[in-house]
């Protein structure tokens, strides 16, 4: 249970109290002011029992305690890390010649923090895309598009064999960046971090990327929708309407999404419908969501 | 008497300690002291007043010292008269007085007139090329350091002062101890407990082996009553009081003083993560206080099973050390290499990185011959670090020695790139680690990156975009 709490406690977690509380507070200032709905109803909107306890909605919880143990599973994985970081710095040795010659240590930082930053996004972008193009991953990630009611819970609606693949990417993007950045820059490299997690990680997160699950359409200027991915980009990502399949796979950045063709900008006002075409409610039985219907 | 330390100093005290020292000894306790065990042989009616001896050894350190000087002199005959000869007024080249750090004997002699060839491991030296034994490879590193300026060729980056002084470290001291006195000499039928060592000897069969094999570790008599930085200081000749236990003013070679493998596992101890010095000493202490106390008779199967284990603690940790420097000087090839390369590359002048390139590379192929010399198989292991290190450093042009020819000239071929060897130098580090677990792990290459992969490393997660 100490891990399922740690979701919430842990700045590294999306679900972490404290970006809770700044999506919060972001969705009423944006509720307010830019649709001039009632307080009422957003306060209202914030506890509805009809979100919080939909069958989609609960269908979200059984999958993240199921998850919570596959997740132990994976520590095996997580020990190949050091071997794969090893591996990639000693064949870095092949390809490069080792520089002696030390750079400003808050360069590195700032070289080491940004390059981690871009290729976890990018590999998120990626894996993502497959999951949906490739027709045996989407159907392990339809079970994530399941989802009719979207709640910030719902980034942990994942099928365990996703959260396998995703902690792989997860991995392999680590230990390049070490191995890589280790090689040219040794004991210097380190991460800027703002409290013990990446700057950007909680840039993203504090500025209410907990609000893209959920139904606060918050959106962006359309220019910065192609450089950055809002929530109701990723809205559009869950609508049920087949214009809007395959669009926004982008975590942080939508450039991915730009260069790929696959970037489609919020519309004012969208009001979108979630959910997979056709589905009936026994998609969020834990049963169906795992071995599929 | 070696013990004047307790007599000059203690005395005083005794009388207010002594009721409380002999109620808290037990007769089980160790003894901190590897000198003035008494005679237990039966009928001996000699003058001596103690049995422990072990002179011979702390001459061969000090011949392999001075050796040591003289291989960069490259005066062959000196070099020979101290591996082979037997002039008992050669002179102890070193260690030599240094400052206050005043050596009580001067020549080989007055320790115990012995040399090194006769005690060189004879079996097959497999990291050396041309299939020689022990003497054998000496012998060839003599004639080569004594046909290069200051036993250092440039174009082979071979240091020979380094190169012998290692390997004799291993195929002479390690070698004796490991493979003969800790191994066929506890058994029951070869040197008895309840015999003379050799006729008129006043010490037993037992006692002279263990006492042989402590002398080859290196360790003043007194290790365990200092740290293990004290004994690093007494190697370096840094600390007459450290060293000179029965306050002579001298340094006194053949018991207070620190030399080879014993130095070594100081120098990795002080840094406070291993203790193998303590644990071997203690172990040679354990060994010897459980021959002194059956008096005289043969020992029994169970006791000889008791210091059989003292033995493989010796071993095991002896080995460590070794593989420890083999660690050490991984890295520091490692890290030369990358100087050169940055130099190299900017156009500068290597020769100077180059000789501490090959001083480096020296002592880590000594030590790695040095390993393989205990008369075990080290199987595959020896077969890797043979390959990973080669017959001689990377040189320019990415070649590297390959073999020896008819004429016992080097041959050299194409080998690996230069990042490829730094390579090997990282995979010496990890065969280090995963085959002998050391510890103390001097000059870690890749210790930066296991820390950043456990503090930076992904975390599970079962969280979707």
């Amino acid at each position: 249970m100490t891990d399922f709490f740690a979701n919430f406690l842990n700045p590294e977690k999306r679900l972490f109290i404290g970006y809770l509380i700044s999506a919060a507070f972001i969705a009423l200032i944006w509720l307010r002011i830019a649709q001039k709905k009632p307080l009422t109803e957003i306060v209202s909107g914030f506890f509805s029992t009809n979100v919080w306890f939909s069958k989609s909605a609960l269908a979200d919880y059984k999958l993240m305690v199921l998850n919570q143990f596959f997740i132990k599973l994976l520590a095996p994985i997580l020990i190949g890390q050091l071997a794969l970081t090893i591996f990639i710095f000693e064949n870095m040795h092949l390809l490069f010649s080792r520089p002696s010659a030390s750079i400003p240590v808050w360069m590195v930082m700032l070289i080491f923090t940004l390059v981690l930053f871009i290729l976890d996004d990018f590999s998120r972008y990626l894996l993502h895309r497959l999951m949906h193009r490739i027709p045996l991953l989407w159907r392990f990630h339809k079970a994530h598009h399941s989802a009719t009611n979207l709640t910030p819970l719902t980034v942990l609606r994942t099928h365990p064999i996703e959260a396998v693949l995703f902690s792989l990417r997860a991995i392999i993007v680590h230990s390049l960046c070490l191995g890589v950045c280790f090689f040219f820059f040794a004991e210097s490299v380190s991460l800027i971090e703002i409290f013990g997690s990446s700057m950007f990680v909680v840039i993203f997160h504090s500025l209410g990327s907990n609000l893209r699950h959920s139904h606060v359409n918050l959106s962006y200027w359309s220019w910065l929708e192609k450089i950055l991915v809002s929530p109701a980009q990723h809205q559009l990502h869950h609508s049920i309407n087949p214009k809007h399949y395959d669009c926004n796979f982008g975590a942080v950045l939508a450039i991915w999404d730009s260069i790929g063709g696959s970037c489609i900008v919020s519309e004012k006002n969208q009001d979108i419908k979630f959910g997979l075409k056709d589905q009936s409610d026994n998609a969020h039985k834990l049963k169906n969501l795992i071995i599929g219907s | 008497m070696f013990n004047k330390r307790l007599t000059a100093k203690a005395v005083p005290l005794t009388v207010v300690l002594g009721s409380a020292i002999l109620i808290s000894s037990s007769a089980f306790a160790r003894s901190n002291l590897y000198a003035d065990f008494p005679i237990t042989l039966k009928d001996y009616s000699g003058s001596a007043t103690t049995s422990v001896s072990y002179k011979g050894q702390m001459a061969r350190h000090a011949l392999e010292s001075s050796l040591k000087k003289l291989i960069s002199k490259g005066d062959m005959s000196a070099m020979q008269s101290y591996y082979s000869g037997d002039d008992a007024n050669r002179a102890i080249i070193a260690p030599a007085t240094k400052g206050d750090f005043v050596i009580k004997q001067s020549t080989i002699g007055e320790l115990s007139n012995k040399n090194l060839s006769g005690k060189t491991y004879k079996g097959l030296i497999p990291g050396w090329p041309g299939n020689m034994t022990g003497p054998e490879v000496a012998a060839f590193m003599f004639e080569k350091a004594a046909n290069v300026d200051g036993g250092y060729d440039a174009a082979h980056a071979m240091d020979y002062t380094q190169l012998v002084s290692k390997f004799l470290m291993g195929a002479v001291t390690y070698n004796q101890a490991v493979d003969n006195y800790l191994d066929e000499k506890l058994e029951a039928d070869n040197k008895p407990n309840n015999k003379p060592y050799k006729d008129g000897a006043a010490y037993t069969g037992k006692e002279h082996v263990w006492d042989e094999a402590f002398g080859y570790f290196g360790a003043p008599a007194h290790t365990l009553t200092i740290s293990a930085q004290d004994v690093y200081n007494i190697a370096k000749q840094k600390d007459i009081a450290a060293a000179d236990y029965n306050y002579d003013g001298k340094v006194d070679l053949s018991n207070e003083m620190a030399f080879g493998h014993a130095y070594y596992a100081s120098s990795y101890d002080k840094g406070g993560k291993t203790t193998y010095l303590h644990d071997i000493v203690g172990a040679y202490m354990d060994g010897r206080d459980l021959i002194t106390s059956v008096n005289g008779r043969a020992l029994s199967d169970s006791e000889r099973d008791e210091l059989k284990g003292y033995a493989q603690t010796i071993k095991t940790n002896w080995e460590k050390v070794i593989a420890e420097s083999v660690f050490k000087y991984a890295g520091s090839t490692y890290k030369d290499m990358m100087k050169i390369e940055a130099i190299i590359e900017s156009g500068g002048d290597v020769s100077k990185e180059w000789r501490t390139y090959s001083k480096h590379w020296g002592e880590l192929k000594g030590f790695a011959l040095a390993l393989q010399v205990a008369g075990k198989d080290m199987g595959e292991t020896s077969v890797k670090l043979n390959r990973l290190i080669g017959f001689s450093p990377l040189l320019l042009g990415n070649t590297q020695v390959t073999g020896i020819d008819s004429n016992g000239e080097y041959v050299q071929s194409d080998a690996e790139t230069w990042g490829g060897y730094m390579v090997h130098m990282l995979k010496v580090q990890n065969l280090m680690v995963d085959e002998f677990g050391v510890v103390a792990r001097s000059n870690d290459m890749t210790a930066g990156l296991s820390e950043l992969v456990q503090s930076l490393g992904a975390k599970s997660s079962a969280e979707n975009d």
